[in-house]
């Protein structure tokens, strides 16, 4: 198509490619110093959280069930964190990692879970079901694939409005079979909204895998149904999930419509804490553990110089006071008044 | 997919006149229908045809065997003609009268008959598509080979309903053929406006299974990739995608005037008629002649005339009667009729089952 920057072949991304647009302008900024910081932190807290979820999970201190997002971390940071401040996120269940990056504090998660009157939704609402349009985050809808259209609802009203504003949303590999997930990324595509949609293919939803799932190898094909451009990336690679979301960020404020992501991963639990995931070949897990996506990303760093052992310590040293300090926090808050229950439900 | 196909497996002789015959019976009773007993006020309910699009429905539906399934839609009158259906029965069925197949409860095609292996049509828009994949299961578990053969436009591929239809579809390799019938406009919405893709078989690959995209104003062309769709299926090769490029000569329904279709469009396409080209290539190939057509004509016109007056003899159903058949009781008159006994002897009676808890 002329003028498009990208045709609606799939493409695959390298970030070790300089990524430049039509005009010859790089898009991809190098990160500094300070951003690999960033983004090593926020991987580290994505996963501390996580296992400090699951132990009051296993204390019997969470109201509903935990699904983590153990080995998925990076798709969370790497995207979220590739987004500017006037962009718009649609988290589910396993991007508390992007959540954060967004400007949630640990302590708004334990709140949450712990259905403390506090927390975000007052102690109403499970797990990640919660977001505020001030920090861009739209909260996660249960029904899977829900969020697309919304996003794209989202993304519509940015166009609308001139606005160089950028919709994002996950889905997962069982959400891509949904009618929800089929009609916003076709009307975001006859419409070119500004509209990401990140597929976190972590092998399976729930007990089904991908291979029952679907008759394609790569959840990226569907995206040539619509005529979206789609991408395939190492989703256990936060590097290559930050490039390839800034450049898809970057197409959409430029006019030229939605990208579809895949980003290959593996789920290392099972759908939820209550999962005790029986039906997951061992073997294929630990496959998957030794691409951990956070030990992987401290060998870079290593290697690149780019974290000494101090610097790192210093950091994880940080996560560990904040985490504990939040958790306390959490637990020593009020849960909300039960005569107050039907209090938000109307308007 | 070319359209070229070896003699062995062409239409011969006597189907491409049979095809005639049904594309001109639907044009003819549609005509009779949206142009004339719409407007004189004898039609119940909504009056929608499929003028144009004639071929989609007839080349592929003509080659189903007895056990096979058809979905249809408002567009797929022929469907029913060659399912089975009298002319009688369908304009009793536009008439609202007390002996059509929905004894006058619904109007216009919303009716089908299992025994005759057709779905009737439901309203909302995809919705029937996971209906066609159930059908289509049932089909692979009896494992005779059997088919199920579903419609729908370019305006319903839209709908969420159709994409989990055919995924399912190609995950479970059903025996479905879906025919998309992509006549450029959903209502007033054109297909541009629609999707973002030039043809909606690049969904086909998409979801795993074959996708091919025909001239759907041309007979032989949906016929042959029906027939290979068809083949496939019962092969135990599972789905295919067959969209059918055409043009929506009326409006969407006899009320809307469709002033936003550009004249220059329909100009274009009534010289694509499908049944004019069709004729052309059976008095081509001296399988017609002008005289032999005329009969058809004729005995066509003679054929609805009959079937117009017997409908319109036909009594309305009687306003007491309105409760009967919306909850089944005991003397319900869905049960008494044949359509259970047969739909029955179609499922196979295994006698009670576990879950019957005894009723």
């Amino acid at each position: 198509m002329k003028g498009e920057a990208f045709s609606s072949d799939l493409w695959t991304f390298d970030f070790q490619l300089s990524t430049v647009n039509r005009s010859g302008t790089r898009v991809l900024p190098k990160l500094t110093r300070a951003q690999h910081h960033d983004l090593y932190y926020y991987l580290r807290l994505n996963r501390r959280v996580d296992e400090q979820l699951v132990s009051l999970y296993r204390q019997g201190k969470v109201a509903g069930g935990v699904y983590s997002s153990l080995g998925q971390e990076a798709i969370s940071v790497g995207a979220a964190y590739a987004l500017q401040p006037q962009d718009v996120i649609g988290p589910m269940i396993r991007n508390v990692g992007a959540m954060l990056v967004r400007g949630y504090r640990p302590r708004d998660v334990f709140l949450q879970y712990l259905a403390r009157q506090d927390g975000p939704t007052g102690g109403r609402e499970a797990n990640t079901h919660f977001g505020d349009l001030a920090r861009g985050v739209i909260a996660p809808i249960s029904m899977l694939g829900e969020l697309v259209p919304v996003l794209a609802g989202v993304a519509l009203a940015a166009k609308l409005r001139k606005e160089e504003r950028v919709a994002l949303t996950f889905v997962g590999d069982g959400a891509t079979s949904t009618g929800q997930f089929h009609e916003g990324l076709n009307f975001a595509a006859v419409q070119k909204l500004p509209l990401i949609v990140i597929v976190e293919n972590n092998g399976w939803a729930y007990s089904t895998p991908v291979e029952k799932q679907m008759a394609i190898r790569n959840i990226a094909e569907r995206a040539r149904g619509y005529g979206i451009p789609a991408t395939i990336v190492d989703g256990n690679d936060v590097l290559k999930v930050y490039a390839a979301t800034h450049v898809a960020a970057d197409r959409a404020r430029r006019g030229e419509g939605p990208t579809f992501m895949e980003a290959k991963t593996m789920r290392m639990k099972g759908h939820a804490e209550h999962d005790d995931a029986r039906y997951m070949p061992k073997e294929l897990v630990e496959r998957w553990r030794r691409k951990d996506p956070l030990l992987r990303f401290e060998k870079y760093l290593a290697q690149k110089k780019l974290l000494t052992a101090a610097e790192k310590a210093a950091l994880d040293a940080r996560i560990e006071n904040e985490i504990r300090a939040d958790v306390a926090f959490a637990e020593g808050s009020a849960f909300p008044a039960p005569l107050d229950a039907a209090q938000p439900v109307w308007a | 997919m070319a359209t070229r196909t070896s003699k062995a497996r062409a239409p011969d002789a006597t189907t491409l006149e049979r095809m005639l015959y049904y594309l001109k019976l639907t044009r003819e009773a549609e005509w009779r229908i949206d142009q004339v007993l719409y407007r004189q006020g004898k039609i119940v309910g909504g009056v929608y045809v499929g003028r144009g699009q004639e071929a989609i429905a007839v080349g592929s539906t003509i080659q189903l065997t007895p056990d096979d399934v058809v979905v249809p839609t408002h567009r797929d009158f022929s469907a029913f003609l060659i399912r089975g259906f009298s002319l009688r029965e369908m304009f009793a069925n536009w008439l609202g009268r007390a002996d059509g197949p929905t004894r006058g409860r619904d109007g216009s095609l919303h009716f089908g008959d299992m025994r005759r292996g057709v779905v009737a049509i439901i309203s909302h828009l995809g919705s029937w598509c996971p209906v066609a994949c159930g059908v289509a299961m049932a089909l692979k578990r009896r494992g005779q080979g059997n088919v199920a053969l579903v419609f729908f436009g370019d305006g319903t591929s839209s709908e969420g309903d159709v994409h989990e239809a055919m995924n399912w579809a190609a995950v479970m390799k059903l025996p479905v053929v879906f025919m998309c019938n992509n006549n450029a406009f959903a209502y007033s919405t054109p297909a541009e406006k629609q999707f973002a893709v030039k043809s909606l078989a690049v969904r086909g690959p998409a979801y795993g299974m074959p996708g091919v995209s025909v001239d759907g104003n041309d007979v032989l062309a949906v016929y042959e990739a029906a027939r290979q769709g068809i083949a496939r299926a019962r092969a135990g090769g599972g789905p295919s995608l067959i969209e059918c490029k055409t043009f929506r000569m009326a409006g969407h329904s006899a009320h809307d005037a469709a002033e936003y279709v550009p004249e220059k469009l329909l100009r274009q396409w009534a010289r694509k008629d499908p049944i004019v080209r069709l004729e052309k290539l059976l008095r081509a190939r001296r399988i017609l002649t002008r005289e032999r057509i005329r009969e058809m004509d004729q005995a066509i016109r003679k054929e609805i005339d009959e079937a117009v007056a017997l409908a319109e003899a036909s009594p309305l159903p009687e306003a007491a009667s309105t409760p009967q058949g919306v909850h089944c009781g005991a003397d319900c008159w869905w049960r008494k009729t044949s359509v259970v006994r047969s739909q029955q002897s179609v499922a196979g009676d295994h006698g009670p089952r576990a879950t019957d808890n005894g009723r």
